[in-house]
């Protein structure tokens, strides 16, 4: 591999990286400050790319659709968290189950809908106007969606650290995963804060499901595979933090990047070694924080 | 034996020859060979299930990886029996028992430095390992395209080639595998999982070696899989990569909770609940929707499960 | 915490059961709403009691597609296409009302495998069709060859299905098993001949997805491609579904050959061909060939012109000229409004062959030896063009085509640019 191509899969790995990020910010969020286990991650994250479809196909507009989608699912998530998880807290098998549940029926429901333009059919959404072309970069052609991509990442992560550490409902949000019950003393309504916090998290992966389609495309099982690398990056960065999915997507965006390249054999195991190893020797993950009790 | 255990013992004896015999009193119903076929796939995955239970249930060892011993002892039994050449049951099925234990002892033994949500993902991505290496071994296990031409065994001199015959051996391994779990439950070694899961700190206090008890826990639930896996491949006379995959981990987990954790017929009762959706309603239905929205409707309604809840109603 | 939630919990749920059912039904009866992938069986049965006052015994049938997981989107092209020809012939093959039972492969052998045995236990159907992936098919020989049930296999083309192997391991041909679709063998290996020969390429690269498919049409291709003077200069896999293609296409562009062997189909596809333009291969020289599936109409709808020029080879193209491929184009898009794809075809070519067979035999279907007959003899003018069964392997003998990308008024589609000949699987 000579120095371009090496530049070139490392900027590959990075607009990777971020799509992963961006992908993970709303589980780390969800499972690290609320400490529920929702499987329906991916789901949410399918059903955003598909609303996008339908908001890009009606108003010819990708950044309506940037704004419609984590909206709607953060509607969703409003509606979902009090009348599924709340009475939950804590009992993790009982989220997973419930969010399992949920996530098949968002799913089906997704392929059922030929009719609105879903359905089983593979699909794209198109690169928005003005970011569809491609640059020269490192000595090849790169689309200039992924520098996008990269930027939008970095900016999220900015804009989620600020809201978490300088705003007053990153404040509340860091003491009720801290002591819920002593936040709830003191005043706050900590149902409906977390109620908040997941329609949040709902609303990333909602995000995350418009910036990824133009490249992942929206397809049957594309809930399965976002979840799963949800996963891996969370847990590797570190459950519990933001920085975690910062560190974790940065590791397995460009691990499965070159893993496919340099060991095609073992690319598909690849990832799931490197989880294992990180859970093997650092559980916490790269910068979790400790976690006491489960 | 107490009264009441006697009782329910008699029940679960009657219930049971009632199922073996299920071929024969059913004969004059036209759906008898298509039922007896799925209360087959019942069985060996309502095994599978127990297996997990073993660990979700009682040892309080979540894994979501379970499916690596299944599809490994399906794949071992297969394997083994081709490449030897012979049929015997006690020789594929040993190949499953012991392949799938071997593996359950290196993946528990990496898995149970870890406790709760990271043991979930350890064996979430063990599991992926072993499929990685299913799916591409291809002279070895036949890669993606599967394992087929996997023949019924024969014990004996006794063939299990008829469905009937195969329906029998299913539903005598069954039992003893329900036999064998009732017995571990009941006994001190059950006692000291269940006090592994419910506070682990104290075991050690206690003078338990905790890590051992989860490492045998884990072993013997993976054994317990691969004769599972086996029975499946005696089944479908075909083993492919889906067996040792994710949606297997996952369908095997649903199916503890469903039927209830930590009871002896819950896992039964899921496996029932979750192939029946999966494989007998009729396909203009949706089934993944309907398997969504009874999952999210036993967690809303029933706490412990299908099971519990019965048992909740029976008492009030 | 731990009490809180306890105390939370005995109170239970607010939501009621009452209330739960009504908007979980709700939810399930909107979403099983009219869309095109609804119910076939109740209105072939609506049909079948209309007709059954002067025709012959009803014919069952028994579909294994896949309506849920990836390959769903054939799965309701074959339903489309077996749904029109039977609207088309009144709903009877023979003479005989038809009723057909779809059931979910679901990406899953242990399911086909049960849905199997459901046919020939439980449903009885006269003819099975259907299976889309192949490990399915692989795993359902057996169980029909030995329960003697007429299969005819309207997609997975795993070769091992049609020929003689060893140990009959992957699989092996059966007398009872007919194939409409290929052998990938038959879409693999005549281009490699092709580009080597007729077209005088001189090296290629290959890049395939990492599976059995996959691996099997680089193989073929392999063999067609060397035997007449080409050479691979190397060979790259994907993993199935892999997410982000783009490092594997700028492995492609980092190697020197210009000409590129793919196999993907779907949604691997798509991304390929994706990547393939945004990191301009076209405009550095880069060509890229492949088996038929890399460009069919259903990976074309979502790339359109990105996918011009590429060449693939395959035995039908939307573009296809004969009066067959015309009447079936412009039914098939009256009825659905949709152009039809390859599997369309053949699903479609595997009910006329039922129906042909049927024919000859006077809607006979209890006598298979006579039906097995009659099916190796039918000849047909297909939207593929000629088609016929080769009588010992059961796979088709139909002509292959080279065929281009183009996009022109809006559409784009493949045309035909060379017809490479009459092609039959090998059988070993």
């Amino acid at each position: 591999m000579t120095l371009e191509d090496a530049l070139q899969q490392a900027l590959n790995g990075l607009s990777f990286g971020a799509l992963l990020f961006i992908l993970a910010a709303g589980l780390s969020l969800i499972f690290g400050m609320m400490d529920v286990v929702n499987l329906a991650h991916g789901a949410f994250y399918m059903l955003g790319a598909y609303v996008a479809l339908s908001v890009t196909r009606a108003t010819g507009s990708f950044w309506a659709a940037l704004v419609v989608a984590p909206l709607a699912l953060a509607a969703l998530g409003l509606l979902v968290e009090p009348l599924l998880l709340r009475r939950l807290r804590g009992r993790h098998l009982d989220q997973v189950l419930i969010t399992i549940g949920l996530s098949l029926v968002i799913a089906d429901f997704i392929r059922l809908r030929d009719d609105w333009g879903w359905g089983a059919t593979v699909r794209s959404l198109p690169f928005p106007a003005g970011l569809d072309r491609s640059v020269a970069i490192a000595g090849s052609d790169y689309p200039t969606y992924r520098l996008f991509v990269i930027a939008f990442g970095a900016g999220l992560a900015l804009l989620l650290y600020v809201l978490h550490r300088r705003t007053r409902i990153g404040a509340l949000v860091r003491a009720g995963v801290g002591d819920a019950e002593m936040l709830s003393a003191l005043g706050v309504d900590t149902d409906r804060l977390f109620t908040v916090t997941f329609a949040i998290g709902a609303g990333l992966a909602g995000l995350a499901g418009v910036v990824a389609a133009p490249v992942f495309g929206l397809q049957p099982g594309m809930d399965v595979d976002a979840l799963i690398y949800s996963l891996i990056v969370v847990v590797v960065g570190g459950l519990g933090s933001l920085s975690g999915a910062v560190a974790g997507s940065a590791v397995v965006g460009p691990a499965d990047t070159f893993g496919k390249v340099l060991v095609p054999q073992f690319a598909l195991a690849l990832i799931f070694a490197i989880m294992a190893l990180v859970l093997l020797f650092r559980p916490t993950g790269l910068l979790g924080r400790v976690r006491i009790g489960r | 034996m107490s009264r009441s255990t006697r009782i329910r013992a008699a029940i679960v004896l009657a219930v049971w020859v009632a199922l073996a015999t299920f071929p024969e009193w059913s004969v004059a119903w036209e759906s008898s060979r298509f039922a007896a076929g799925i209360i087959r796939q019942i069985l060996i995955f309502a095994i599978f299930a127990s297996s997990l239970n073993l660990l979700v249930g009682y040892a309080g060892l979540p894994s979501l990886g379970h499916a690596a011993f299944f599809g490994g002892g399906a794949y071992a039994a297969a394997i083994v029996a081709q490449r030897l050449g012979t049929d015997e049951l006690l020789v594929s099925l040993g190949a499953a028992v012991a392949g799938a234990a071997l593996l359950a002892l290196v993946v528990g033994y990496l898995a149970v430095r870890a406790v709760g949500i990271f043991f979930l993902m350890l064996t979430l991505a063990l599991a992926q390992m072993v499929f990685a290496i299913a799916f591409q071994a291809t002279d070895l296990t036949g890669g993606s395209n599967g394992f087929s031409g996997v023949h019924r065994p024969v014990l004996l001199g006794i063939d299990f080639n008829a469905a009937n015959d195969l329906y029998l051996l299913v539903c005598a391994v069954a039992l003893l595998v329900a036999l064998l779990l009732w017995r571990l439950a009941t006994s001190s070694y059950g006692r000291a999982l269940v006090g592994v899961r419910e506070n682990e700190r104290r075991m050690r206090a206690l003078g338990y070696d905790t890590r051992t008890l989860k490492l045998s826990a884990f072993v013997l639930a993976g054994a317990l899989a691969g004769v599972a896996g086996a029975l499946s491949a005696y089944e479908f006379r075909f083993v492919s990569p889906n067996d040792v995959a994710l949606g297997t981990s996952v369908a095997g987990f649903v199916m503890v909770l469903i039927g209830g954790a930590g009871t002896l017929v819950g896992p039964i009762v899921g496996a029932a609940v979750v192939l029946s959706i999966e494989r007998v309603l009729p396909s203009q239905l949706p089934a993944q929707m309907v398997l969504g929205i009874v999952f999210i409707a036993f967690v809303v309604f029933a706490r412990q499960g299908l099971v519990g809840a019965v048992r909740r109603a029976v008492r009030a | 915490m731990g009490k809180r939630n306890d105390a939370a919990a005995e109170r239970g749920y607010r939501i009621s059961r009452r209330a739960f059912l009504i908007s979980s039904s709700a939810a399930a009866l909107a979403a099983c709403a009219p869309s095109t992938t609804g119910n076939a069986a109740s209105s072939a049965a609506a049909t079948t009691a209309a007709a059954a006052a002067t025709a012959g015994p009803p014919l069952k049938l028994g579909q294994l597609l896949p309506f849920t997981k990836v390959y769903a989107e054939l799965g309701n092209s074959m339903k489309r296409s077996t749904d029109l020809y039977l609207k088309l012939k009144g709903n009877k093959l023979a003479n005989r009302p038809v009723t057909v039972i779809y059931e979910d492969e679901a990406n899953d052998p242990q399911v086909g495998l049960a849905k199997t045995q459901k046919f020939i236990d439980q449903d009885k159907v006269d003819v099975m069709l259907g299976v889309v992936a192949t490990p399915i098919a692989y795993a359902i020989r057996n169980a029909v060859d030995s329960a003697k049930m007429i299969y005819i296999d309207t997609n997975a083309g795993g070769n091992a299905l049609t020929r003689t192997t060893n140990n009959c391991t992957p699989s092996c041909k059966s007398p009872y098993i007919f194939r409409t679709s290929f052998s990938s063998y038959q879409i693999s290996e005549p281009i490699g001949e092709y580009m080597a020969s007729k077209k005088g390429v001189k090296e290629v690269f290959t890049f395939v997805a990492d599976y059995g498919f996959g691996t099997e049409s680089q193989a073929d291709f392999t063999t067609g491609f060397t035997k007449n003077g080409g050479k691979i200069t190397g060979s790259l896999k994907a993993p199935l579904g892999s997410a982000d293609f783009v490092p594997f296409v700028t492995q492609l562009k980092a190697q020197p050959t210009k000409d590129i062997y793919s196999f993907f189909s779907g949604a691997d596809a798509v991304k390929y061909i994706q990547a393939w333009n945004q990191l301009g291969l076209p405009a550095a020289g880069y060509k890229m060939n492949g088996a038929g599936f890399l460009t069919e109409q259903d990976v074309l709808a979502v790339v359109k012109e990105q996918a011009n020029g590429a060449i693939t080879s395959l035995f039908w193209a939307v573009e296809l000229d004969n009066p067959e491929n015309k009447a079936f184009k412009d039914a098939y898009q009256k009825e659905y409004n949709l152009l039809p794809d390859v599997f369309a075809v053949q699903a479609w070519d595997g009910m006329q062959a039922l129906d042909l067979a049927l024919q000859a035999t006077k809607g006979d279907t209890s006598d298979k030896q006579k039906l097995i007959a009659a099916l190796e003899a039918v000849k047909f003018n297909s939207p593929r063009g000629a088609f016929e069964f080769d009588k010992d392997t059961h796979n088709p003998i139909q002509d292959m085509y080279m065929r281009e990308v183009k996009t022109a008024n809006g559409q784009t589609v493949n045309t035909i640019s060379d017809k490479i000949g009459r092609v039959t699987d090998p059988g070993k």
